[in-house]
């Protein structure tokens, strides 16, 4: 790293992969880069590996709703239905796929609920929410009522362990886990908060589920392997 | 439960019901233009119909290639266009951050942003003013230079020793 100013070295694969998703390259370098990522594979995993550690600063955006028509204008342009069932693609019949998306309409289900919840209920406390996730096939989502000091947990994709059990912990902006109790792989389970554990259940603490031998962790800290976790946040 | 009985109009349909106003937002913070932003919208749910046999469930989220479509097609159109974007003067120390939307924190990943703004924070302000500069408002390079008033080649310095910090910071704990 000794470039200076006026004697700048081409950049090398891994640095062209993160120029091209960080957005810096002009119209000619992304054309470029596009054809090479289509014949290249191990340059396109190079992208794709920016891609994960980039994009999720997308999260800083806002949604915006776009105008009513552009669904209209979408679904006029796809081809007529019967002529699409021989390229029949594998990404609609992937339940992952599905299944994230699932949660993602579950979790703001799970806001809409809460803060219809928290607009009828004078005065209202903050209601905390949590995506507790891990990947596919662990997906939880928490809300903690301030007002009542429980929280409850929905197993949006929860796939049961027939030795294990999951427990859930609280762990504080640096602190140890704390255990909340045991949840269910099948139904809501809601957990009365414990009163010394009640200061730190707040915005920004961590959920995490982790998987425990039948009746739970016996030395109060997590044994098994953590398999989801969420930050709580405010709605 | 959400099979797709009904054929993949309806799955598109559903995909664009859930994650339209995500991808709108994405669009139009890099385009600044309601119609431009729509007409890539359009583009991009066009183009995730096509290009559905590409998606890889086990390398990336949903959401993740979905952003990473609506991107792409914006800061295409933004280039091939020529259109006016945002570059009115950068300093760096009066660089406001954007405040990161409440609810929305639950929809995508917000453990991998966690993590991205924790790596982001021990960079340098400049950097990190740089990089937000590319990422959100789809600047160039020789854009980025301008607005901040530095050589092109120290803008290219900056932003690549970033990126490599970023990498070295995110990785060890990368899935």
């Amino acid at each position: 790293m000794s470039e200076t100013p006026n004697h700048i070295e081409p950049p090398d694969d891994d640095t062209l992969a993160a120029e091209f998703v960080l957005g810096v390259l002009s119209a000619a370098e992304r054309e470029t880069v596009a054809r090479r990522i289509a014949r290249d594979r191990g340059f396109a995993a190079r992208v794709k590996s920016w891609q994960l550690r980039l994009v999720p600063w997308s999260d800083d955006i806002a949604p915006v709703q776009p105008s009513l028509d552009v669904w209209t204008r979408i679904s006029a342009a796809l081809p007529p239905e019967r002529a699409v069932h021989a390229a029949r693609a594998r990404f609609w019949d992937s339940l992952v796929f599905w299944r994230s998306l699932t949660v993602a309409a579950c979790a703001l289900a799970a806001v809409c609920l809460v803060v219809l919840v928290a607009t009828i209920r004078q005065p209202a406390q903050p209601v905390l929410l949590a995506a507790i996730d891990g990947g596919g096939h662990h997906h939880f989502i928490a809300t903690i009522d301030p007002a009542r000091d429980t929280v409850a947990v929905v197993p949006a994709a929860y796939v049961a362990d027939p030795t294990r059990v999951p427990e859930l912990w609280l762990i504080p902006p640096g602190g140890k886990p704390h255990s909340l109790g045991l949840l269910n792989a099948d139904r809501t389970v809601t957990l009365t908060i414990p009163a010394e554990l009640r200061r730190v259940a707040r915005n920004r603490a961590v959920l995490a589920v982790s998987l425990e031998p039948p009746g739970g962790s016996a030395t109060g800290s997590p044994t098994g392997p953590v398999i989801a976790q969420g930050r709580l946040t405010n709605l | 439960m959400l099979r797709v009985a009904a054929g993949e109009r309806t799955a598109l349909q559903t995909t664009y019901r859930l994650t339209s106003a995500k991808l709108f937002g994405v669009c139009l913070r890099i385009l600044h233009d309601r119609g431009e932003a729509e007409d890539v919208l359009q583009e991009v749910y066009l183009t995730v119909w096509q290009k559905a046999a590409e998606f890889d469930p086990a390398r990336s989220s949903p959401m993740t290639w979905l952003i990473t479509i609506a991107r792409n097609r914006s800061i295409d159109r933004l280039r091939s266009k020529g259109l006016s974007r945002r570059m009115e003067p950068i300093d760096a120390a009066n660089e406001i951050p954007d405040a990161a939307p409440l609810a929305d924190e639950s929809l995508a990943d917000g453990q991998a942003n966690a993590r991205l703004k924790a790596c982001l924070g021990g960079l340098a302000t400049h950097e990190q003013t740089a990089l937000r500069g590319a990422f959100f408002d789809g600047n160039t390079y020789e854009d980025l230079a301008e607005r901040m008033s530095v050589p092109l080649g120290t803008m290219k310095s900056w932003i690549r020793r970033a990126l490599q910090k970023l990498k070295a910071c995110l990785e060890p704990t990368e899935r």
